[in-house]
């Protein structure tokens, strides 16, 4: 619904992350969305293929993990996963369950290349 | 030469948003502002709950409105008679956001408000997904919509606090159980309030409104408890 200006806040965040680290490109950007992030796996994807190549990540590509929902029971601490939005533990039946993931969209790391400041030990080939 | 590092993040991308949402929400606190997002479906009854809501306190209660609305201002001037009330056009935005929260504030002039009401654009998908600040958020379901919209709208229900089941007075003419609707909501949010309400007679009105004063007197003593804490 609102992937193109999550796609552009993520990519502007990711080029900051690139300047910080005084980076030369970026390679891989890994994220992960679940169920009730609010966002659909295949516009995100086309989202940043559109704009990827006018931004500073330009030639990166972007891993989508697919995580389920996740939560934790708050009565009897059974971690478990929540199908169909029923929000009830699954051991004891308690609706007291916190989510604990796929409740976002979340950016997990990114790959970037950066100049060797170390003298390599050994010649590359 | 180059390698390649990776640098790990882990964080939520609108982690920015969020923070901004919350530290909004802790001024409202401190002013003693109980923020209200009321959401719903095209035409479940959102404004119409609102004049029945100042109608019941009669004015007394500092209460404002800020309206949002793609094309018209029709619902801030039903309002109009009522209290301070702005319109936030979205130019066709299919729900609001912090900005347009923080411009109507700004057209509003003052803040001291007790209550402020941000009505939503109508729309159960969209505005599950935006923190516009609020203390409290509503969704409203009209008994004409059926009973299935809190199965088929999870994230709505899930991320609100209460859900307000309107137009009860049509509820003899249309298949719709109240029970049912309940269920499947607090299935997807056990801790939800649920009030059944008719605007139109204000029917169910006045626990609507017992209860937002609870709230806000629950957000002035729970800021209250954190001043003293840090002096
Ligand atoms: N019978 C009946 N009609 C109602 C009730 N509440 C609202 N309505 C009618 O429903 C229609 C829509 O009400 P609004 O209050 O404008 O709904 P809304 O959610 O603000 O609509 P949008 O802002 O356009 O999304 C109007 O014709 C109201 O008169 C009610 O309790 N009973
Ligand atoms: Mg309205
Ligand atoms: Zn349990």
């Amino acid at each position: 619904m609102h992937e193109a200006s999550l796609v552009r806040s993520l990519l502007r965040q990711v080029s900051d992350l690139l300047i910080a680290h005084d980076g030369q490109a970026v390679e891989t950007i890994r994220v992960e969305m679940g169920p009730l992030s609010g966002v659909e796996r295949l516009l995100v994807e086309i989202a940043f293929k559109r704009q990827v190549n006018d931004s500073l990540c330009c030639g990166a590509t972007l891993q989508i993990e697919d995580v389920p929902l996740s939560a934790v029971c708050r009565d009897c601490g059974d971690e478990f996963d929540i199908e169909r939005f029923r929000f009830r533990c699954t051991a004891c039946d308690s609706p007291r369950v916190q989510v604990t993931g796929g409740d976002e969209f979340r950016l997990l790391d990114v790959d970037i290349q950066t100049k060797e400041k170390t003298i390599p030990t050994q010649a590359t080939p | 030469m180059n390698t390649t590092t990776t640098i790990p993040v882990n964080r939520d991308v609108k982690a920015e948003l969020k923070r901004q949402a919350a530290e909004m929400r802790q001024d409202f606190a401190r002013r003693g502002t109980l923020v209200i997002n009321v959401v719903s479906s095209p035409g479940a009854g959102k404004t119409s709950l609102l004049e029945a809501t100042a109608k019941h306190w009669g004015g007394s209660r500092r209460m404002a409105v800020l309206v949002g609305d793609l094309a018209t201002d029709r619902d801030a001037q039903r309002l109009a008679p009522f209290c301070p009330v702005e319109q936030l056009t979205t130019g066709g935005a299919c729900h609001l956001e912090i900005p347009l929260v923080q411009r109507g504030l700004e057209k509003l002039g003052t803040n001291d408000f007790e209550f402020l009401f941000i009505e939503n654009v109508g729309n159960l998908v969209c505005p599950a997904s935006h923190d516009l600040a609020e203390h409290v958020r509503v969704v409203l379901l009209s008994v004409t919509e059926g009973d299935d919209k809190p199965a088929k709208y999870p994230k709505m229900f899930r991320t609100s606090d209460v859900v307000v089941v309107s137009k009860m007075d049509l509820l003899p003419h249309v298949p719709f159980s109240v029970e049912a609707a309940i269920a499947d909501a607090r299935l997807i949010q056990p801790d939800l309030r649920i009030f059944t309400v008719c605007s139109l007679t204000g029917e169910g009105v006045a626990d609507w409104c017992e209860y937002l004063d609870e709230r806000r007197q629950t957000l002035v003593a729970a800021n209250a408890v954190e001043e003293t804490a840090s002096q």
